[in-house]
């Protein structure tokens, strides 16, 4: 039972970050560091909770989120494919307009600069109580979980089979790894851009909505608290691979989950809630030691010497 | 002297435009919201010069924000993404409070000196680090430095609520730093800290550092082109990494400046996200001290501005967060493509 219970606080705790990580990955590959992931998700974040106050109806609040959140994908799309923006830089705009946005609408329309905390909210589908105990351990773990927890495992093989078994999926990688040879072979570089940049879009807006709306039912300003980064950061350790990506984002959702129960015993909140940052930092630094391990021998002397990267 | 003029003019055009067209559509913003727009924006960009005391606290608002942003023109010359000047800072700011509680013994003429000290030396090894990731593991700075502000953030949290916290006091902050290591105020401009001055002088001095030394040259070709500059010979990686640990020592410094000059103690989320800000500034500066310097003005400006505007109008000041984000967004947008080099 209480493995079921840490395994449970593990899932809550990845989900952000595995459709987060997901959402960057999908973007990495067609070459784009997106770091508007996290603006995306605030959005999600506070759209969910707004129109699930507004609505009652908590399948309406995940919608409009996925679409808030696609819309501002596009923003961004439209920003840096058709205006030339840096991608990094128009990423960190949108970061600030959505922090800055859902704030200005919180003194605006709420009067409250501290969150939106509807008095009743909507629940979101979770998996029934007891319906999956004669499974040992994993049964209980995934019993209360939410919706978006399922759609978030399902998004792995997803992502896999459209990246590495579509056409559109073959071509938005080779859009990403050369694009002038892409561009010779008749694909449309940008539309695959842009195609990537919404697929983050929708599952940010997913990894919001699940943020805001799985436990808590509120919306405080910056509640993403860097989620989206730590998501970018398992997409860059997991080396772009879904499955990678999806280890990493489940060994951060562990640090995080460690750190909760850690809490228990009298160590300050802070330093626990450092653990996945730091986790972060340590990871990429060891998995990007080891890809230069092994590419050592392959190299010829003086070529390991990465551009800048 | 006009050839100049009109290439200078050609440079800072679409940063100009991108303020622009920010300011226009927040007016559009503030004009759908607001009762009195005109009030708001006057109040917004002038209330600033109202009075001295107000003047006095715009100077040391952009004081910071100039700090950070001198440093990291340097990291940008050297071909890395800053985006940590949050953590630096805090840091720095950390640092100099605990060498001032810590050794308040001393007189304030040896004392002051050890916390700027302090202050650099925790801000440049905070750079320090994402810049060695950066250079021997590759390990992607935007995201290394952006993890290491949360870390710094919650590690001076943590210190100013348990160890450092002053029981006096309401909410977290430090005891306060003794009054031997304050700040002297600039003639004539009570209140105004000389941090301001020190960030003007420096400024100057890290173009000279940067564009009339071999050692700018280094960093600059380092971030241009690392593997041409290793090719001919230049330490390309080691640049890299001084003119991160550079960047990190100004945001540190401004931290300790911060605490010495204005703050007088530690105080738990002192900075409105100076070091996005101070990103953004080095940005719409292209990447140039001394333009780094007066574009700060322009932020500091902006930021004290919206607390009148609050006050005076029915405005929020979160509107100029959302300006800043738009601000951004406009800022690196080209109407022609780029060339496409490769």
């Amino acid at each position: 039972m209480e493995m079921a219970s840490f395994i449970a606080a593990v899932l809550i705790q990845s989900t952000p970050i595995l459709l987060a990580g997901l959402a960057a990955m999908i973007t990495l590959r067609a070459n784009i560091l997106n770091v508007a992931v996290e603006g995306m998700m605030l959005v999600g974040a506070f759209v969910a909770i707004a129109v699930g106050d507004l609505t009652g109806n908590a399948l309406i609040a995940v919608v409009s989120a996925v679409f808030a959140a696609f819309l501002v994908s596009q923003a961004l799309a439209f920003f840096t494919l058709k205006l030339h923006a840096d991608f990094i830089v128009a990423g960190l705009g949108i970061n600030l307009l959505a922090a800055g946005g859902t704030l200005f609408l919180l003194e605006r329309v709420y009067y409250n600069p501290g969150g939106l905390r509807p008095i009743t909210f909507p629940e979101i589908w979770h998996v029934p109580d007891g319906s999956l105990s004669f499974i040992p351990i994993l049964g209980p773990a995934f019993e209360g979980q939410s919706a978006i927890v399922l759609i978030a495992l399902l998004a792995i093989p997803a992502c896999h089979v459209f990246l590495y078994r579509t056409p559109t999926g073959s071509y938005l990688r080779a859009a990403g790894e050369d694009e002038h040879a892409a561009r010779s072979a008749g694909i449309r570089v940008n539309r695959m851009k842009t195609l990537a940049v919404a697929i983050s879009g929708v599952l940010s807006g997913l990894a919001g909505a699940q943020l805001a709306m799985d436990r808590l039912h509120f919306f405080l300003p910056e509640m993403t608290a860097g989620r989206g980064f730590i998501g970018l950061a398992a997409t860059l350790f997991g080396n772009g691979l879904p499955s990678a990506t999806a280890v990493a984002s489940f060994l951060f959702g562990l640090f995080g989950a460690i750190g909760d129960r850690l809490q228990a015993f009298n160590i300050p909140a802070q330093f626990v809630l450092m653990l996945p940052y730091v986790a972060a930092v340590v990871g990429l630094g060891i998995g990007m030691w080891r890809i230069k391990m092994r590419n050592r021998p392959a190299k010829i002397e003086g070529e390991d010497k990465r551009p800048g990267a | 002297m006009l050839k100049s003029l009109r290439s200078f003019g050609l440079a800072i055009l679409p940063q100009a435009a991108a303020i622009a067209v920010t300011m226009f559509l927040g007016f559009v913003l503030v004009a759908a919201i607001a009762d009195e727009p005109l009030l708001a924006y006057r109040e917004l960009l002038f209330a600033n010069f109202d009075s001295r005391s107000n003047f006095a606290l715009f100077i040391n608002r952009a004081t910071p924000i100039a700090l950070i942003a001198v440093g990291i023109v340097f990291a940008f010359r050297a071909g890395v993404f800053n985006v940590g000047g949050e953590g630096q800072l805090y840091l720095g700011a950390m640092a100099a409070t605990v060498v001032a509680l810590f050794l308040s013994d001393l007189p304030g003429a040896m004392l002051l000196p050890l916390c700027l000290l302090g202050g650099i030396l925790a801000g440049g090894i905070w750079g320090w680090i994402p810049a060695v990731l950066k250079v021997r593991l590759a390990v992607d700075e935007v995201v290394s430095t952006l993890m290491l502000n949360f870390v710094a953030l919650l590690f001076t949290s943590y210190l100013v609520n348990h160890p450092l916290r002053d029981p006096e006091a309401y909410g977290a902050l430090s005891r306060k730093v003794p009054e031997s290591v304050w700040l002297p105020s600039i003639p004539g401009l009570p209140n105004a800290s000389m941090g301001f001055v020190a960030a003007v002088i420096l400024a100057i001095i890290s173009w000279i550092v940067l564009f009339r030394t071999s050692w700018g040259a280094e960093v600059r070709a380092a971030g241009t082109n690392i593997r041409f500059a290793e090719a001919i010979g230049t330490p390309g990686g080691r640049r890299v990494i001084e003119a991160m640990f550079v960047a990190g020592a100004f945001a540190g410094l401004a931290g300790a400046l911060y605490v010495l000059g204005i703050g007088h103690r530690f105080e738990q989320n002192f900075s409105p996200a100076y070091g996005l800000v101070a990103l953004t500034v080095a940005l719409l500066a292209r990447v140039h001290p001394i333009g780094a310097l007066l574009t700060s003005l322009y932020y500091a400006l902006m930021l004290n501005g919206a607390a009148y505007m609050q006050i005076a109008t029915d405005v929020p000041r979160s509107l100029v967060v959302l300006l800043t984000g738009l601000l951004v967004l406009f800022m690196t947008v080209r109407l022609r493509p780029p060339r496409v080099v490769g």
